[in-house]
């Protein structure tokens, strides 16, 4: 509306300039439709003139339209006025003098200082500061704040520190309703207009005070008296506007023969033309197999019962470990409970949440179809013929035979009457097996690494291995021929030729004027920093030795050349066991993994075996050379069919702790493996020469006997040549016997 | 060379699909995903090596076959599903814009699915979905019991209770429920239907909640699919037996809190009037209309069997199987050409009776009597199963055949604690005396037990013998009704150091108790010589000869080194076994272990309660 009185008063001055109305306002009159119409509301617009600032008045634009007249009024007044006063003071800039410095004698202009009259714009301001609308933060380095209207520098106005500011605002009753002025650098107390309106903004009213949202509307062209009573055209009433269209008729007209006809339903009848339930089943079914069946749910036991028998319900601490267990790892979903009548059974609160995990189970539980094995667990077991049917082998302990400190090593003589065993104080102490009596003792230095007899019977002598070194020792009481020979053997009266005079292996012999059966007769010097020689491994012939120190060097010796020689420039990983091949020139090589075969006399590796074991502390091979067992830190325990395969044909675990030491025994099918967990396990294993049958391992006995100490229990075990007799050697310090 | 193998392109990679894949695939969201699965009955799988399944992942997440989300992807609601989605799209356009009638409109042509063809592709078989309705039918029966919410419409409840209504007129028609059980959880019925058995578990009438924590979304889907599933279940059960199916309901006995009885059992053959040949016989339960059929029918039965002359005069349920066995039995013809009577043959008949011991006819010979504080649904259905006729008080429920007064009610069903009635009319006090008063669990005893037990147990005010689940348990637990014998000896074990216990053996069977407590004693000992002197002295004690004493020592000790050693053979011989089967014994083990302790654990509660329970006696007796 506002504009549409625009234009008429503009109209209004157009004919009162008389201006020529030019195509613009023709094309305005062509869109106002109404102009004519509303010729006789010119009229009342003539007297809205009159009332329109008194109803405006609110508005911004009009007041300011007034001001602005009003201002216009009066400074044409002032004008008139100082008009006639002075013409200089038209003048922009004010007139300066000239003077001469009195610094540099040079005339110089100098302008009067501006005295602000009341009419100039900045009479009433009091702002010092006249940089304009620039950002202030370009004054933070400067000493001032900017520039006041002579060009002079405003200086910063001094402020104290946050606790002088506090003071302030503390003294100040009006400092909460002063603020940070830019400008100036200071506070300015702000006036009660902008109170106002901060307050206004706070209360999220309309900012401007004035502003009445709720005025009265003003009828202008409605309402009463106002009722358009000429039409606005003259044209006459169209037919159309009475007369019913002839072609709505025939549109009708089809859409009601169609109903008619019935082609047009009125509402789609519900789809009830088949019965909702029918005869699914009469028609033949697809080939498809059935989905599987969800499974049942358990049928309810005697517990469920609403009166069990009382032994069902549960007692205190059943009760409690019900309600502790979570209800997933529950037996029962509820808890049995006795009543003495129907009526008193109360509702079940779990029976919705129970049929809902069952929904839950048959939609979101995967299904798995598994064969339940319905056979007796004993029928696992293998059967194995029964140990008894299997004698002799070691059962008792028959003899005990101690020592001062950890007994490391036996060996028993070839005979089988004799046992040497060695402990970590260096005594080596010569026994008989059938009775335990000590004949001799011998004192080393430094442990006793190993021991062993050689196996041959016309000569009788065993090998001490101590620290770097290693002691031939004839034992007592042997006949004179055997005596004879064995010192023959050990201290020849020709020494062979001293093939390598470099060989850091060196052969000694005791002087035969000095020698007592209390020393050995032969020692030979392995080279310093090899360590222990913590085994010992003759040849079957008894001419050749094989020798592991604890550093890992592996050395063979030759009795009757007198040499040492170290088969292996190098050898990956750490030699932990080395045997001969009872038959053939092969050698085993056992380092923490892996067990080599190498055959000596072509000097080339054969196969290499791969127990699985992480570290392996023993091996042995059976006295028909086909079969191995290999024992290891980690439990285990593999046997090796050399013929099968570089895999073991069996593993077994059943020591507890680590396994310490193999023994097979030579004559008989029995062989024992002790460990740390104190016990030696005694099998049998019989092998058979054709190649078809697997080999039989039974496990016959556990013999418990030696105690742990420092977590080492039986170290290291040995069967009698003759006898199926086991001697044991253990971490407490005792060699027991055991026998059948 | 062959053709190089890509890594996810066959196998179980290919074979198996994620649940998050799988909605994808499908393009629907993971709550149509779940609702398809439902109906479809496609559950998750587990492959053997899900890294192979999930490309090297082994994050938990559930497999789904690759086919069956394929096979998902044609599936005709699906395509209703996403209408779905539009039409709310629409509506709620609609309803924002305040255009009523095009809402309305919009509404009515709602699109709904049809789950027809789905009960057919995962039942292809009648006999395969009568298998899995015991799901359905706990769901229906819990869904009838529960009250309307928002989530819950009466009109699905009111559907619910009508097909729970309709199968248990169905099971008391064709006498084929078998065994029920009271337990806490509410009522196990197990009913065998065509060889079929079938177990569903009815809550106790109280309200249920539907606690927080369960989704109703999943209940209202499966029940969706169930109510179908049972509809055509039940169409084929009652077509079958010649019944129109569904069973008409009548309005005013509904409203009258009838029951099942509100329901009229019509023969198909007399609403088509097709097959007259047929035997015609209507079975209805309450308030029958008299027509001419069924004047005409009544006097058919009245010819066919004196016996149920009675019957039918009530106006009660007939026993049903006498009549169509005996109509339908094979009649044997006496061969001319052999003089000799043949044998019986045994026709189809007999032989589904031979085997099944129980009596469908249980109950035929009484009448009962509800009291008003039992619950009739249960024991109408119960009572009615087994032949039995029925009345009730009418606070229990209108459309009782007999009122309490009835002179042919032969046991009444009480629960509540005896009162003694100070002034009774002698005609009152002779009633009582010709009926008999029993407690609810009489009934399902007597079903369990396929025979009349005692009343005399279950007598009112009386402490009910233990009610035993009918179903069994596993094969060896513990039986509460064997005897405690071979656990005597076990219990003299476990407290031979009490004096009275000892006693007590003794005072049952001198000599034989003598005997066993002195192997027991013998067999103790054996170990330890103290234990050993201890007991030479309490065999002194007893009176026992020091040689026979000697012998059973010398006997029990041999014993145990026997069985020492042959258990460390068998210790011995389990190092031989492989990983895997040591792995598979000790799993065995385990479960046998457990067994073994719950029952042994029961059984010396239960010797335990019996001492008790004696030394109470005893008490009481000084």
């Amino acid at each position: 509306m506002p504009a549409e009185v625009k234009t008429s008063k503009k109209r209004k001055q157009d004919e009162q300039h008389d201006t020529a109305p030019g195509v613009f306002s023709k094309a305005v009159n062509m869109e106002m439709l109404s102009d004519e119409e509303g010729s006789e509301g010119e009229e009342s617009d003539g007297q809205e003139v009159d009332e329109f600032p008194e109803i405006d008045a609110n508005s911004d634009e009009e007041s300011d339209f007034e001001d602005e007249d009003e201002e216009d009024e009066e400074d044409e007044d002032e004008e008139s006025e100082s008009e006639a006063d002075d013409e200089d003071l038209l003048h922009v800039f004010p007139k300066a003098k000239t003077v001469v410095s009195d610094i540099t004698g040079q005339p110089k202009r100098v302008y009067p200082e501006i005295e602000p009259e009341y009419d100039s714009d900045s009479s009433t301001e009091d702002a010092p500061n006249r940089v304009g609308n620039v950002p202030m933060h370009w004054y933070d380095d400067m000493p001032h704040v900017g520039y006041d209207m002579d060009g002079k520098r405003v200086l910063r106005p001094a402020r104290g520190d946050e606790l002088d500011r506090f003071l302030e605002t503390v003294e100040d009753p009006s400092a909460w309703t002063s603020a940070f002025d830019k400008n100036t650098q200071s506070d300015k107390p702000l006036t009660t207009e902008e109170l106002d309106l901060i307050r206004r903004l706070h209360a999220g009213e309309n900012p401007d005070a004035d502003y009445d949202p709720y005025e009265p509307t003003t009828e202008w062209f409605t309402g009463k008296g106002k009722e358009e009573i000429m039409p606005l055209s003259a044209a006459p009433e169209p037919k159309r506007r009475w007369v019913p269209s002839k072609w709505e008729k025939k549109k009708v007209m089809k859409i009601v023969r169609a109903i008619r006809q019935g082609r047009i339903l009125p509402s789609k009848p519900k789809a009830s033309a088949q019965p909702q339930f029918y005869a699914i089943w009469s028609e033949p079914s697809s080939s498809h197999p059935p989905p599987l069946p969800a499974p049942k749910t358990a049928l309810p036991t005697n517990a469920e019962s609403y009166n069990p028998p009382e032994e069902y319900l549960l007692n205190e601490e059943e009760r409690k470990k019900w309600e502790e267990t979570d209800p997933e790892d529950r037996d029962r979903d509820f808890i049995p409970q006795k009543y003495s009548s129907l009526r008193l059974v109360p509702g079940y609160d779990r029976f919705i949440k129970e049929r809902f995990n069952r929904q839950l189970d048959l939609y979101m539980a995967p299904r798995v179809q598994r064969v339940k094995l319905n056979i007796d667990p004993e029928s696992l077991i293998p059967k194995l013929p029964s140990p008894s049917s299997l004698k002799p082998f070691p059962t008792y302990k028959s003899l005990r035979f101690p020592h001062s400190a950890r007994a490391r090593c036996i060996a028993i003589s070839p005979d089988g009457a004799w046992v040497v065993s060695g402990d970590e104080n260096g005594i080596v102490s010569l026994w008989e097996l059938s009775v335990g009596k000590e004949i001799r003792r011998w004192k080393f230095d430094g442990k006793v690494g190993s021991l062993e007899w050689c196996p041959r019977t016309d000569a009788t002598f065993f090998v001490v291995g101590t620290e770097e070194a290693l002691h031939f020792i004839i034992p007592p009481y042997l006949p004179p021929a055997i005596y004879q020979l064995t010192q023959t053997l050990l201290a020849p009266s020709t020494l062979p030729p001293t093939a390598d005079a470099s060989s850091p292996v060196k052969w000694s012999t005791a002087p035969t004027n000095t020698w007592t059966d209390d020393t050995p007769l032969l020692s030979i010097h392995l080279p310093t920093t090899s360590g222990l020689p913590i085994q010992i491994a003759w040849h079957r012939r008894g001419d050749y030795l094989a020798t592991v120190s604890s550093g890992g060097g592996v050395w063979i010796h030759q009795m009757s050349r007198r040499h040492s020689q170290a088969p292996f420039k190098k050898v990956r990983g750490k030699v932990q066991m080395v045997l001969f091949h009872p038959m053939k020139p092969h050698f085993f090589v056992a380092t923490q993994q892996y067990v080599r075969l190498y055959n000596l006399s072509e000097q080339k590796l054969l196969k290499t075996l791969t127990p699985g074991i992480k570290w392996i502390s023993s091996l042995d091979v059976h006295p028909s050379g086909d079969h191995l067992i290999v024992g290891g830190y980690d439990r285990k325990l593999c046997w090796f069919d050399l013929e099968l395969s570089d895999k073991p044909y069996k593993i077994l675990r059943y020591h507890s702790r680590a396994i310490r030491s193999l023994h097979f025994h030579p004559t008989y099918p029995l062989f024992a493996s002790s460990s740390d967990d104190g016990s030696i396990q005694i099998f049998h294993a019989r092998v058979y020469s054709d190649l078809m049958t697997d080999p039989l391992i039974v496990p016959l006995k556990i013999l418990r006997g030696h105690e742990i100490t420092q977590g080492l229990g039986v170290l290291q075990v040995r069967w009698s040549n003759k006898h199926p007799w086991l001697v044991s050697s253990g971490a407490d310090g005792v060699v027991n016997v055991w026998c059948n | 060379m062959g053709r190089l193998r890509q890594k996810g392109k066959a196998g179980a990679a290919k074979a198996y699909i994620t649940r998050s894949q799988a909605t994808k695939k499908l393009q629907c969201s993971l709550a149509d995903f779940r609702r398809l699965c439902i109906l479809k009955g496609i559950f998750p799988r587990e492959p053997n090596n899900k890294k192979k399944a999930n490309k090297g992942s082994s994050a938990p997440t559930s497999f789904y076959y690759a086919k069956d989300i394929a096979y998902l992807a044609h599936e005709p609601v699906l395509k209703k599903l996403r209408e779905h989605k539009a039409f709310a799209k629409k509506l709620s356009r609609a309803l924002g814009r305040g255009e009523w009638s095009s809402a309305k409109s919009l509404e009515e042509n709602k699109p709904a699915y049809k789950l027809d063809h789905i009960i057919k592709e995962r039942y292809p078989t009648f006999i395969d979905a009568l298998r899995d309705i015991d799901d359905a039918l706990c769901m229906i029966f819990l869904f009838a019991s529960l009250p309307s919410n928002p989530r819950v419409p009466p009109s699905l409840i009111e559907n619910c209770s009508r097909l729970a209504a309709e199968w248990q007129l169905y099971i008391m028609r064709s006498h084929s429920l078998r065994k029920a059980f009271l337990s806490i959880k509410g009522v196990y019925y197990q009913a065998e239907v065509m060889d079929q058995v079938i177990t569903w578990l009815v809550p106790y009438q109280f309200t249920q909640n539907v606690p927080s924590d369960v989704d109703v979304r999943v209940m209202l889907t499966f029940l969706e699919l169930y109510q179908t599933l049972l509809g055509f279940v039940f169409f084929k059960l009652y077509t079958d037996a010649g019944l129109v199916y569904p069973p008409p309901l009548d309005l005013k006995k509904d409203e009258a809190a009838a029951g099942v009885g509100a329901f009229v059992l019509q023969d198909a053959s007399a609403s088509t009037n097709q097959i007259p040949a047929r035997n015609k016989k209507v079975v209805e339960i309450e308030g029958r209309q008299v027509t001419g059929k069924d004047v005409y029918q009544t006097i058919k039965n009245l010819t066919s069997t004196s016996s149920e002359t009675n019957g039918t005069a009530d106006g009660s349920t007939i026993p049903e199987s006498s009549t169509t066995e005996i109509e339908e039995d094979f009649v044997l013809q006496p061969s001319k050409s052999d003089p000799q009577p043949a044998a019986p043959l045994a026709t189809l008949k007999s032989l589904e009776s031979l085997p099944q011991t129980l009596n469908t006819s249980l109950f035929s010979p009484y009448t009962f009597f509800l009291s008003r504080e039992t619950s009739r649904p249960i024991f109408e259905f119960l009572v009615r199963s087994f032949g039995g006729r029925l009345g009730w008080s009418p606070t229990s429920g209108g459309g009782s055949p007999y009122d309490e007064l009835d002179e042919s009610i032969t046991h009444v069903i009480i629960d509540r604690p005896v009162v003694d009635i100070p002034n009774e009319s002698p005609e009152g006090r002779e009633r009582r005396s010709r009926r008999k008063y029993v407690q609810p669990q009489w009934i399902v005893d007597c079903i369990n037990a396929g025979k009349i037990l005692l009343e005399d147990h279950y007598a009112p005010g009386k402490t009910l013998p233990p009610h035993l689940s009918p179903f069994g348990e596993y094969e060896g637990a513990y039986d509460p009704t064997a005897p405690l014998g071979e656990q005597d000896g076990m219990s003299v074990d476990e407290d031979e150091n009490s004096a009275d216990e000892d006693e007590d053996v003794v005072m049952d069977g001198p000599d034989s108790a003598n005997a066993v407590a002195l192997k027991v004693v013998a067999a103790a000992a054996a170990e330890d010589s103290a234990d050993l002197r201890a007991a030479e002295l309490a065999a002194e004690a007893a009176g026992v000869d020091p040689a026979v004493f000697e012998k059973e020592v010398k006997k029990s000790r041999k014993k145990i080194k026997s069985d020492t050693t042959e258990e460390a053979e068998k210790d011995m011989n389990k190092m031989m076994m492989s990983n895997r089967q040591k792995k598979l014994y000790e799993k065995m083990k385990y479960s046998q272990n457990k067994r073994a302790q719950e029952r042994s654990s029961l059984e010396a509660k239960r010797s335990q309660i019996q001492k008790q329970a004696r030394k109470k006696a005893r008490a009481a007796q000084d």
